[in-house]
């Protein structure tokens, strides 16, 4: 079974529809990155599959249950979380502490945050390389580090799948090379990922699989190098080509 | 080789900070010895020490981020609460002053009921208009309330039986100072539990980023509705306590704009990310307030409340004892993993 399946999903926005009838499936331990130009619809289907947004028509399944309808901590319970694409970093509160939140809201609740939860807190910390900052306030942190604190975070959680909106942008090629090393390690740990990468720098190197949106719809999806080569994703990163241009012209007023 | 500690400098002010809080506790617990026979000295630092209460209390909210300008609204149902029912029923200030609490939480649910989906400016404008309901509603229902004329002989502060002994706390200005710093301590253990649990920081979460803490499993809008009810439970107990203090209430005077701006002041300027600022910042400017400015100024002596929230915002925005302790978190300490 799928761990995490897209059926029909659209969202409509007031007249425009932001996803259009998005068909898609992650298998457990894949690594998937999500593709497309500005507005495609990228970070709506994350907020879809997380519970941010309610679908305008469609499904989400995640294993057997039908999460479309769930409230985002119980999506998160039952082993979803995210990254944003704007780190939001909880700024007043300790790097530690911003993990700790993540360990401490999973199913049991208690008074105090147990010692096992600051340990693994603080192992994520050494994971994600900020384990010589715990103490620093959050909102001291560079873009770099709060990506990562995020990611940390979220992993607190542990959850079977995790959804990446843009990771590394605005990254060097170095730190962007540093960051698939460390997805590659979460992969490691039996985290399944669901990565959204406009430029595709980090899916290009990590993902088994490509999903390609453009305007709301599914244009491509498959290995890598077939989506990359495929003349839709082409087309909608750097638009027609002149020939295809006059083409398509010609068809419209026929 | 072992490397500096780089916190040397907020642990110096950590340090600086605990000799000061033990200092102003030995401060409070002799008072009543330094002030001697001057009743007027020792009133003062009573209602200073409530409005401290008021201001911790407002503080359990602000914590989640929610911004209230209408704890009067609290307050003073507190106060009416426990002034009629000890003087229409004669009920004992013991039960009375604990109800007013629970009176105001009932309160606390109508503000949720209306205001839960507001955030931030808009939540606290709402809070601010609401105060106008239990205000009119005392004002008017004469029958129920004694209206406009207030609530006068109100019975004092409960008196105390321990074995044989019996003290009668509002006997004498020492008995009410001091049933107000033990309420006082008991809240700010109160407080301290609250920020430093799990409870703490899920409402500190929700504060900084909502979206980011409901994405961790945080069920935003139960923990933001726990901390309206704490907060308000306590401000109807410091209601409660100031009726039987002053022993006399009117609608205009507990749910005036004095009592929802003041602990707002309080918690800016000692600092409303830390737990005892908004407390200190009461201990020190209500009595430097009546004692310094209000023989200079009878008129005016409250400008002090204006001024400093000003000069709080442009050079000191976590409040004093916030810029005490920038840069360390006290609650998680980080270390080597066990």
């Amino acid at each position: 079974m799928s761990l995490l399946r897209l059926e029909a999903l659209s969202k409509r926005f007031g007249e425009h529809w932001a996803l259009k009838g998005i068909d898609f499936s992650l298998e457990e331990g894949e690594i998937v990155g999500l593709v497309g130009p500005n507005g495609a619809g990228k970070t709506t289907l994350f907020n879809l599959i997380t519970g941010r947004h309610k679908p305008s028509s469609g499904r989400v399944w995640f294993e057997s249950k039908d999460i479309t309808f769930c409230r985002p901590h119980e999506i998160q319970r039952f082993g979803v979380s995210r990254t944003f694409q704007s780190s939001r970093p909880f700024a007043k509160m300790s790097v530690l502490e911003n993990v700790v939140v993540g360990r401490i809201f999973r199913g049991e609740l208690h008074l105090f945050p147990r010692p096992t939860d600051i340990n693994t807190a603080r192992q994520l910390l050494e994971l994600v390389g900020l384990a010589p900052k715990g103490d620093t306030i959050a909102g001291e942190l560079t873009l770099s580090e709060r990506r990562r604190l995020d990611l940390a975070r979220a992993l607190a959680t542990e959850p079977r799948l995790l959804l990446l909106d843009e990771v590394v942008a605005g990254f060097s090629p170095l730190a962007v090379k540093q960051a698939a090393e460390l997805v590659q390690r979460v992969r490691e740990r039996g985290v399944t990922l669901f990565i959204v990468d406009h430029f595709m720098s980090l899916s290009l190197r990590v993902s088994d699989r490509l999903l390609a949106l453009d305007h709301g719809k599914k244009i491509a999806e498959g290995k890598p190098q077939e989506v990359m080569r495929n003349r839709e994703v082409i087309r909608a990163y750097l638009g027609m080509r002149r020939d295809e241009e006059a083409h398509s012209a010609n068809q419209a007023g026929s | 080789m072992t490397k500096a500690p780089p916190t040397s400098e907020p642990l110096k002010n950590s340090a600086i900070a605990q000799v000061g809080l033990l200092l102003g506790l030995a401060i409070l617990l002799v008072i009543p010895l330094l002030a001697g026979g001057h009743d007027y000295v020792l009133q003062v630092f009573t209602h200073g020490l409530l409005l401290a209460t008021l201001a911790l209390a407002w503080n359990i909210l602000a914590i989640s981020g929610s911004i209230s300008l209408g704890h009067a609204a609290f307050f003073g149902v507190g106060a009416y609460t426990s002034g009629l029912l000890s003087l229409e029923l004669g009920v004992s200030s013991w039960a009375t002053i604990p109800t007013a609490g629970l009176a105001a939480m009932a309160v606390a649910v109508l503000v949720w009921l209306f205001c839960h989906r507001l955030r931030g400016a808009y939540f606290a404008l709402a809070t601010l208009a609401f105060v106008e309901i239990p205000r009119v509603l005392t004002d008017n229902w004469d029958g129920l309330t004694r209206g406009s004329l207030g609530l006068v002989g109100l019975p004092g502060l409960p008196a105390l039986r321990l074995g044989s002994h019996h003290f009668d706390i509002s006997a004498s200005s020492i008995g009410s100072y001091y049933f107000v710093l033990v309420y006082g301590l008991l809240l700010l253990a109160v407080v301290t539990f609250i920020f430093r649990s799990n409870l703490g920081l899920a409402l500190q979460a929700i504060r900084e980023e909502e979206t980011a803490a409901e994405s961790l499993g945080i069920q935003v809008q139960r923990y933001r509705l726990l901390a309206l009810l704490l907060s308000a439970l306590f401000s109807g107990i410091t209601g409660a306590c100031y009726a039987h203090l002053i022993r006399y209430i009117e609608p205009g005077m507990v749910y005036g704009l004095h009592f929802s701006a003041i602990p707002v002041i309080f918690a800016i300027c000692g600092g409303r990310f830390t737990i005892i600022g908004p407390a200190l910042a009461a201990l020190v400017l209500y009595p430097m307030d009546q004692f310094l400015l209000h023989p200079l100024l009878p008129a005016g002596h409250e400008f002090l409340y204006g001024a400093v929230i000003i000069l709080a915002i442009l050079f000191l925005p976590s409040g004093f004892w916030g810029q005490l302790w920038k840069g360390q978190r006290v609650s998680i300490k980080t270390g080597s993993i066990e």
